[in-house]
């Protein structure tokens, strides 16, 4: 009951302080830009250059006509002039779901945009037993890994029969059902949701904190029938209220129905609890705001490297899953996506909510032996 | 009400001690002064007594509860009125008190009551924020009553109020012990120690001194004061002297034999001065 009169007050309290505004404020700006800046497609295909001049023409039909035939978005090619440093190629355009695929007229113009314009160039070229040989201008930093998918992608020497015979042979299968992919805006939700919410809170709790310090507010709660935990819980209260609302404010609008709402709530709940505890705790060590200002600084730049590996797939150590945002990021992304693990949320989430619960009873404790700094 | 044996607080945890073998009572009904000057190491006695400094070394009961393990309703009998006031200055001056009412589990005092009695009961409305300093104070004094405590700890209770406030103030603290509260008074002003206490205990660099009544320190060393004024040359001079110390006898015959004597009376001792002659320091 003295918790509930605790949370009711520190609600009313926070819609009148600033920091509720600014939070609720932000989600809406971060809103706008994902609806009116993130177009939800920007064309992600790969550039690919390739020059088939000097293999014979037959060749050629065959593999255009394997293009058109099964990857092709429209089944026919475009005529079109690409720009080299100043000058104008020539080239046959295949518009695939991953791959725009030129076919250049000249073979400088494939070899130059490999050294200029840092683009993948390959050169088909006629193999001494017949069949084909690509020739590939790779940039130098590519992976080993890369390099091999290559060789045992095309440069095995691929017999001209071979190929007749395997592209009749080819089906093409789907492995997941119904699969479903998160478009551009859709994929920065999850960013959205965990910066504006766990990071945003852990920083917003401290504030809240402070300004009770300052105000001896705590220490006047410490000498009531009511219990110190009661205090910091209902301040978590407030953050799980704020960061739900604004975890809805950025998804309903964008997501509509497609998003899973009660693993989305669950997952935000856990991690709001464990990131104001960590909050709270870090409160503990410090007078105000700007002495604790460097602690939290360690703690954002750190919470936010995964980020770079949400939106560079290539770089993903494995140390990186150690972070905590790492799994908010992907647990989100399961939430909102149609068909997302539930189980791994889930998972997830139980690990956040007991590592909220440790870090809650070590700030609590500290709490109480801090009262008067 | 309260007992205390061999306290002892150290805020680095070494042998700096702020507190040093701290030993007291406290009965039931009684107002008990605590005096001494800044930095003595009041504040931090009374902070351990509410359980808001963590107990270090020593026994201290209060109210009945040992402070080794406090349980939360242990502060349904206590009242506590801050030295410095914190209150939401968000919260209007009454909603303040109605929060903090629900923190009890004992039935609690009317808001507007209370804030009429402390002469606030046109300001209910009004934030915390903007209330004067005075104001604030008298909010937190009121705050502290609201549960009817039995034991009430005051820290500087009148300090920064206007006169005609503080004896607002006083009146309540004397008919609050009329009705049996034990008060657990810490100021610096020794004319309210004087007033209102029973009993006064003088504490100095964390050590207690002495405790005994206003009375009989009076008694003790009253109407042994000789205030004396003279003249030194072309200056008027006075001094305060005792006739209990050897000392200031020999000082009083001094003048005496060489100056011009312009008044001289005896007179009963201040609990100030009284205070001086006993630590050796003035009560700043
Ligand atoms: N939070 C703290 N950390 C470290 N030292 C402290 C702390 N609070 C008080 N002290 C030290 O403990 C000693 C006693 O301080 P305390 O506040 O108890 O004095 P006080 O008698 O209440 O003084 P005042 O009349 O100025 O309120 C002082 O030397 C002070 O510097
Ligand atoms: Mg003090």
């Amino acid at each position: 009951m003295k918790l509930w009169h605790s949370f009711v007050k520190e609600l009313q309290l926070s819609s009148k302080s600033w920091y509720f505004y600014i939070e609720v404020g932000m989600a809406v700006v971060l809103l706008l830009i994902l609806l009116v800046a993130v177009p939800k497609e920007t064309d992600s295909r790969t550039d690919e250059y390739l020059y088939a001049g000097d293999i014979p023409s037959d060749y050629v039909d065959l593999i255009y006509r394997g293009l058109l035939d099964d990857e092709d978005e429209d089944s026919e090619y475009e005529r079109v002039e690409i720009k080299v440093g100043g000058d104008l190629f020539g080239a046959d355009l295949f518009v695939t779901d991953t791959r725009n695929i030129y076919f250049v007229d000249d073979r400088e113009a494939v070899l130059r945009l490999a050294k200029e314009d840092k683009e993948v160039g390959i050169e088909i070229i006629p193999a001494s037993d017949g069949g084909l040989d690509y020739l590939y201008y790779l940039q130098g930093y590519e992976s080993q890994k890369l390099k091999n998918l290559y060789m045992v992608l095309q440069n095995n020497k691929v017999n001209y029969k071979f190929v007749e015979r395997h592209m009749d042979r080819q089906t093409v299968e789907t492995i997941e059902k119904d699969p479903f992919v998160l478009n551009n805006r859709e994929n920065i939700v999850p960013v959205f949701l965990t910066y504006n919410g766990s990071l945003m809170g852990l920083f917003i709790i401290a504030a809240y904190i402070f300004l009770d310090k300052k105000e001896g507010i705590a220490m006047a709660y410490a000498v009531t029938a009511s219990k110190v935990w009661h205090y910091l819980m209902s301040k978590i209260g407030v953050m799980m209220v704020t960061t739900i609302s604004t975890g809805l404010i950025l998804v309903i609008p964008v997501m509509g129905a497609r998003a899973n709402y009660p693993l989305l709530l669950l997952l935000v709940v856990t991690t709001a609890f464990a990131f104001s505890s960590l909050g709270l705790l870090v409160t503990t060590y410090y007078r105000d705001m700007m002495q604790s200002f460097g602690a939290f600084f360690i703690i954002i730049v750190a919470m936010i490297l995964p980020n770079v590996s949400y939106f560079a797939p290539s770089w993903e150590p494995s140390w990186i899953k150690y972070f905590p945002t790492y799994h908010i990021l992907e647990g989100f992304k399961e939430a909102i996506s149609i068909g997302g693990s539930a189980g791994y949320v889930v998972f997830v989430s139980i690990g956040f909510l007991a590592a909220g619960l440790l870090l809650f009873l070590f700030a609590n404790y500290r709490f109480k032996k801090t009262l008067t700094i | 009400m309260i007992s205390v044996k061999n306290l002892y607080h150290s805020y680095s945890n070494d042998e700096k001690y702020a507190v040093k073998d701290v030993s007291f009572e406290i009965t039931e009904g009684e107002v008990f002064g605590f005096l001494g000057p800044s930095g003595a190491g009041k504040s931090t006695t009374q902070g351990i007594l509410t359980g808001l400094l963590q107990l270090q070394k020593g026994d201290v009961t209060v109210a009945g509860y040992d402070i080794k393990h406090i349980k939360n309703e242990m502060f349904n009998k206590i009242g506590m009125s801050f030295e410095q006031s914190n209150v939401y200055s968000k919260m209007t001056g009454k909603e303040n008190l109605e929060f903090y009412r629900k923190l009890f589990d004992v039935k609690t005092r009317d808001p507007q009551e209370l804030l009429e009695l402390v002469g606030l009961g046109d300001k209910g409305d009004i934030k915390a924020g903007e209330y004067s300093k005075g104001m604030k104070h008298r909010l937190t004094f009121a705050r502290s009553m609201i549960n009817n405590p039995t034991l009430w700890f005051l820290d500087e209770p009148t300090t920064g109020l206007d006169p005609s406030i503080a004896s607002e103030i006083k009146s309540i603290i004397k008919e609050k012990n009329r009705e049996g509260v034990t008060i657990f008074l810490t100021t610096h002003n020794m004319f309210i120690a004087d007033e209102l206490c029973d009993r006064v205990g003088f504490i100095v660099d964390g050590e207690i001194k002495l405790i005994d009544s206003p009375k009989n320190l009076k008694l003790q060393y009253g109407e042994k004061f000789v205030d004396v004024e003279y003249v030194d040359g072309k200056e008027a001079k006075k001094e305060s002297l005792s006739f209990m110390e050897k000392e200031d006898i020999g000082r009083l015959k001094e003048i005496l034999d060489s100056y011009e004597i312009r008044t001289m009376h005896t007179k009963e001792a201040t609990l100030e001065e009284i205070f001086i002659k006993v630590t050796g320091r003035e009560l700043v």
